[in-house]
């Protein structure tokens, strides 16, 4: 019979008269039979091709990069897909015209060779690990080389595509989350991977820069962006080395100007390659270093490829069966209702029980080293008899059952075989069941922030999530926090801070104040005292106490605390210690954040590194008498929208706190925290005067 | 200017330059500006002829400041400074070492293209 490798045959090229034909439907009016199949996929096809008009016309209207290569990757997806289903459509025609041959030159019976059962395959955890060179840490000036990137996994008909992810140099393997599940898949599948990825840099659209003043730039921008310019603007100098059968499955784009996803690695997944865990798979990478879609890839690819044959998770075959009692009486047959799935064939007392999920009352072992063999004629029953024989160590067990007549004992029989076939196929899927977890409805990408500042990160969707997004994004950040002091690059500013909020002016409500308390150093944590007693994130360096007040005004300060210089303070019923020995403050952020839930609520914001214009509301009232301490500076932490005085009246951090002297202008402290920001950033080169 | 090979010492022509430090106020300033370091991005010093030179690199002199009166021209690197190294130095600790309050005077030691020529040239000649 007429089989073609997929591979192997030619794709349809776009625009050719094939082509034209397959989009009018002309194939329908032809002499080729007209079957579901066909219209099934004609109709997928038209579906594509309206995606892929849509995807074209998105991406030429789009201006923001984040869409573009969105829009690009669905466009790959969709001409992938129709070319594959043009294939598809191609080879049925194919083989409807070679079985009208076939029969009319011959009669040839009803094909007998068994077929295995399909089963579903799933990869999930894709894991390709990036090799950078210590050079691109360094060298590098300027914004970080990213690439978007994405994989294709085609099986059989099926193409799915993974979420995109954005590379640079700050990752070092790139991570799909998805789980890719394939419904119809035969136990010669070959699932072939391909990963897609486009430089995405802004300023590289296409053709558009004259060559002088390409080399001008490219001269002035630096070598390592230049040479990216000129690769972007020479599109043809780094089109992806196809080797023989194993060309990409690119449907020429159509020239839409936009970010274009080159192919970068390959490889093609078999039967041989499923088993229960994760493995390392080689890639083979097309690109080389010239190319702007470049990424240094280690060459290998981690994937957990999972396979459920239908054998192991369909009943096969089930029917009321008689099974002889072992050891008992050689007449005692007891009627069963049998189901043949997975390594089992089950044995129900009723055919309830099945649906109703009661145990069955046993279960003979149906596996590879089964041996199944029907025996001669018993005169005594209707049915012929059959032997199962399973080695358990050096037992042998045998069961015989029988059925009600010759026919049931044929389909028995065939079912048997067929299962054999099929495990013998699907090999070591066969042995247990490999689990596949269902891939669940896809989350909406996070927004990342542009600026790294919690007030920028603050996504507020709905009151319900406000507190716990702020919590996280807190101790998101005190972990980074810590993580930064133990490194001991910012010892001298990382001091005692004692945050005064100011108290909101003129609002009706229960007055809050948040105070947030930095150790000193990390490896002292003072216990701390929780004032409220619900549940708040622990941080390990910077916590605050909000002092709830749940419905009373006022509660006047304890003990002194340090105090900065504009604002009169007023509600600080936490404050404690001297400075000397200063708490670390807890956040009972989620309890202050439900009771103001209902007063929109806005930005709460706190950061020890640039602080953001912060809206602080100007204190009033009482004053709790607080000390100036001259190793302590105080950072605010505005605590509401309700006014918008946004001074420079955040705390600072002065960098000469080690050399004693107490801060007194936002200026210069913001000016020394930018100079040793510069300084810790690897990619400046300061000069200093001297 | 010489590469620096890790293993290898580094070998260059250096000139003495003396420079009197001018006080200004309650500073002592010397005129001049100062970039570079191990701990900076060697690849933007715009003097250095290797790019992966992490030394201490004149940047900028005040006309008439005593730096200039003293012969230090911009582009110089700095070798040494009253006998502390400056070749494999952080950037600031380089800046305590130039800004020593008790010192009227640093004596440094800088190189420059320019210096190595000219004493090829002279060799070369003989």
């Amino acid at each position: 019979m007429f089989c073609r490798n997929q591979t192997a045959r030619a794709t349809v090229a776009r625009g050719s008269a094939l082509e034209m034909e397959i989009r009018r439907g002309k194939f329908r009016k032809s002499v080729f039979l007209d079957t579901s199949q066909d219209s099934d996929l004609q109709k997928k096809i038209d579906h594509e091709i309206r995606m892929r008009d849509g995807a074209c016309k998105l991406l030429a209207a789009c201006s923001q990069r984040d869409q573009a290569l969105e829009a690009a990757k669905s466009l790959q997806t969709c001409s992938t897909r129709i070319m594959a289903y043009m294939s598809e459509l191609q080879r049925m025609k194919e083989a409807q015209v070679m079985q009208k041959v076939t029969r009319r030159s011959s009669d040839a019976g009803p094909m007998d060779d068994r077929q295995p059962c399909k089963g579903k395959v799933a990869i999930s955890d894709l894991r390709i690990p990036l090799m950078w060179k210590d050079t691109e840490y360094f060298k590098n000036k300027g914004e970080l080389h990213r690439c978007a990137v994405f994989c294709l996994l085609q099986l059989g008909g099926e193409i799915f595509d993974t979420d995109m992810v954005i590379v640079d140099r700050t990752l070092t393997d790139i991570c799909f989350d998805n789980t890719i599940v394939f419904s119809e898949a035969s136990p010669g599948f070959e699932l072939r991977v391909e990963l897609y990825s486009c430089c995405s840099e802004d300023d590289y659209s296409a053709g558009s820069t004259p060559r002088k003043l390409a080399s001008k730039l490219s001269s002035s921008l630096g070598r390592s962006t230049g040479k990216k310019l000129r690769a972007a603007m020479e599109p043809g100098s780094c089109s992806p080395i196809s080797n023989g059968a194993a060309s990409p499955l690119l449907l020429p784009v159509p020239s839409v100007p936009g970010p274009k996803y080159h192919l970068l690695a390959h490889t093609t997944l078999k039967l041989s390659h499923v088993q229960d865990n994760f493995r390392t798979h080689d890639l083979t990478i097309s690109g080389n270093e010239e190319c702007s879609y470049w990424l240094p890839l280690y060459g290998s690819m981690c994937c957990r490829l999972a396979a459920q044959p239908h054998c192991m998770t369909k009943q096969m075959m089930s029917g009321s069966l008689k099974v002889k009692q072992l050891g008992g009486e050689p007449q005692n047959w007891t009627k069963v209702h049998a189901v043949l799935k997975g390594t089992s064939l089950s044995c129900y007392h009723r055919q309830d029980d099945v649906e109703a999920n009661v145990e069955p009352a046993f279960t003979i072992g149906i596996n590879k080293e089964t041996r199944i063999r029907a025996s001669e004629k018993d005169p005594n029953s209707k049915g012929q008899n059959i032997c199962i024989s399973n080695q358990y160590g050096a037992d042998e067990v045998t069961h015989t059952v029988t059925t009600e007549s010759r026919d049931d004992t044929h389909r028995w029989m065939e079912a048997f075989w067929q299962h054999f076939y099929d495990m013998s196929q699907w090999k070591q899927c066969c042995d247990d069941l490999m689990k596949i977890e269902l891939p669940s409805p896809r989350k909406p990408a996070l927004v990342t922030p542009k600026q790294g500042s919690l007030y920028h990160e603050m996504v507020i969707e709905s009151s319900d999530d406000l507190s716990t997004t702020v919590s996280d994004i807190l101790a998101r950040r005190m972990q980074e926090l810590e993580l930064r002091s133990q490194l001991g690059t910012s010892p001298t500013w990382m001091t005692l801070f004692e945050e005064n909020i100011p108290k909101s002016a003129g609002r009706p409500r229960p007055c809050e104040s948040h105070l947030l308390g930095y150790s000193p150093c990390s490896p002292r944590h003072p216990p701390r005292s929780p004032i409220s007693p619900q549940r708040y994130p622990q941080l390990g360096l910077l916590s605050s106490d909000a002092s709830l007040t749940s419905d009373s005004d006022s509660h006047c300060s304890t003990s002194p605390c340090s105090q900065q210089h504009a604002w009169p303070d007023s509600n600080f019923s936490l404050l404690t210690s001297s400075p000397s020995r200063l708490r670390p403050r807890t956040l009972s952020l989620d309890a202050k954040l439900s009771t103001l839930r209902g007063r929109g609520y806005g930005a709460f914001q706190c950061s020890c590194q640039t602080p953001p214009t912060s809206i602080v509301n100007p204190l009033q009232t009482s004053q709790s008498p607080l000390s100036l301490c001259s190793t302590q500076t105080t950072l605010s932490c505005s605590s509401s929208t309700s006014s918008n005085s946004s001074s420079n009246s955040e705390g600072s951090h002065s960098l000469e706190l080690s050399e004693g002297v107490p801060f007194s202008r936002p200026s210069p402290a913001r000016r020394s925290l930018r100079n040793l920001r510069a300084r810790l950033d690897p990619r400046n080169w300061l000069q200093s005067q001297v | 200017m010489t590469c620096y090979i890790p293993g290898q010492p580094v070998t260059a022509v250096v000139q003495k330059i003396e420079i009197q430090k001018l006080r200004q106020g309650d500073r002592l300033i010397l005129g001049f500006s100062i970039g570079g370091g191990i701990d900076q991005d060697p690849s933007q010093n715009p003097y250095s002829e290797d790019k992966s030179d992490k030394g201490i690199y004149v940047t900028r002199i005040a006309p008439g400041g005593p730096a200039d009166v003293a012969g230090l021209r911009v582009g110089d690197k700095i070798m040494q400074v009253n006998g502390w190294d400056m070749t494999m130095i952080k950037h600031y600790q380089a800046l305590k070492k130039l800004t020593k309050p008790n010192e009227d005077v640093v004596r440094l030691l800088v190189t420059r293209k320019s210096l190595e020529q000219a004493v090829r040239g002279a060799m070369g000649l003989q």
